[in-house]
């Protein structure tokens, strides 16, 4: 039985007992019963897409593994679907709520996955999240309590939302709620260890020399890290980081924050850092050049990769962890009239 | 005190910092200016959280008691604006 069969069995959904007939074994007759069919898997993979024209012609091959085509919109299906497995599996869900603190994607694939599973969700959101965001995760039926950052008026840590969602977990003694809390939860990392690396490492045919990819909670680092690395151990593993007080979602910059402790930096080799300029400058190139519809984190790490590319030999894999239409407002403000009626 | 009754009032009796805060302000902030909300907590710490959030919000702190292990707080909704 296939990886993710098992990971959808997991997640209360049994895809053999669901499927009506078999179409046969043509791959163009494909078809789905449930959308958790979807979630990626070594036999069915995310496209690994090569990008030429943001790059100089001698630069290393660059193949970018598109994590926006998964089912939920990001990287963090993956994330959520082991998490939600694993609180399964240890019977942490029984009778629960889910509570996460989630600025945006790991929270959309974890209200949809929760709302197949029925289970109740709240997350606790950083008030400067775009309404968008809140909405989408209202209307997968979840509970968001937007949190200013300055909650704690006396002697707290600074990120409101995580401190609001520990609260809720210890006020109901353990009782009440669960929370995955992805950036200490080791099954973060297996997801990549056991999927996102697994499939880089055979879409490439072994011949992955470097892999890049941003500081965040660190799961797709640590766990594509360590399974590349102990493939071949040459392989070069390259975080990117922004500038303290960025603009780019999804990333984290671990001069003004912690580190998550799921991150093992044994098996990174670099750091790279950037700033928001040319990532948002690579991430329109990246629109308009290449067509690709992508989020400014995939613009931050195709930048890194172009910086690194030249000193590398064989194939750089880089990761696009979500789309462009999440951050259209943000792109509104780098555009200012341009594209406007010139009259 | 003012001759303001308590319009609405909070049990965050068990609840640990920043619950209380956030359900506060959550509730004031469905209160018309002048309004009384009244909270009960357990945590000794909320005695502290409240005059802070009090002093940074502009909401009036009428009243912080104790008694039997009980903070309770009375918070006047500040005027818009």
């Amino acid at each position: 039985m296939s990886r993710f069969h098992s990971q959808a069995a997991a997640l209360a959904y049994d895809p053999a007992a669901a499927r009506v007939e078999p179409l046969g074994s043509d791959p163009a007759l494909e078809r789905f019963e449930d959308v958790r069919e979807l979630l990626p898997s070594v036999e069915r993979p995310t496209p690994l897409l090569r990008v030429r024209r943001v790059l100089p012609p001698a630069a290393s091959p660059l193949y970018l593994k598109l994590e926006w085509l998964n089912p939920f919109g990001s990287i963090k299906d993956r994330t959520a679907a082991y998490l939600l497995q694993g609180l399964a599996e240890r019977g942490e869900l029984d009778g629960r709520e889910l509570v996460e603190p989630s600025s945006g994607n790991t929270g959309i694939a974890l209200a949809a996955l929760a709302a197949l599973m029925g289970l109740k969700l709240t997350i606790t959101i950083p008030e400067a999240v775009p309404e968008e965001k809140k909405v989408l995760l209202r209307m997968l039926g979840a509970e968001v309590w937007p949190t200013p950052d300055d909650l704690c008026p006396v002697d707290h840590p600074k990120d409101g939302a995580i401190a609001l969602a520990r609260s809720l977990v210890e006020s109901a003694g353990g009782e009440r709620y669960v929370m995955p809390n992805q950036y200490a939860n080791p099954d973060n990392v297996r997801a990549h260890y056991e999927t996102t690396g697994p499939e880089i490492w055979k879409q490439t045919g072994g011949r992955v020399a470097a892999f890049v990819a941003g500081f965040g909670t660190c799961g797709t680092l640590t766990g594509v890290g360590r399974f590349l690395k102990q493939q071949n151990p040459a392989v070069q593993v390259i975080a990117v980081e922004p500038q303290a007080g960025h603009r780019l979602p999804g990333l984290k910059s671990f001069q003004e924050a912690s580190e998550p402790s799921i991150l093992d930096r044994s098996v990174i080799d670099r750091v790279v850092r950037v700033d928001d300029e040319p990532a948002y400058a690579m991430t329109e190139r990246l629109l308009r050049q290449e067509g690709l519809i992508v989020g400014p984190s995939t613009g931050a790490i195709v930048h890194a990769a172009a910086e690194v590319g030249g000193e590398l030999d064989g194939v750089i894999v880089g990761v696009s962890p979500d789309g462009g239409l999440n951050y259209t407002s943000s792109f509104a403000e780098r555009l200012g009239s341009e594209g406007t009626p010139d009259v | 005190m003012t001759g303001n009754a308590v319009a609405s009032s909070l049990d965050c009796r068990g609840m640990l910092c920043p619950l209380p805060i956030y359900k506060t302000s959550v509730a004031i902030g469905r209160l018309a200016p002048g309004e009384v909300l009244e909270v009960v907590c357990t945590d000794p710490g909320s005695v502290a959280d409240f005059a802070a959030f009090a002093a940074r919000t502009g909401h009036r702190l009428l009243a912080s008691e104790e008694g039997d292990g009980l903070y309770t707080f009375r918070l006047e909704k500040r005027a818009a604006g």
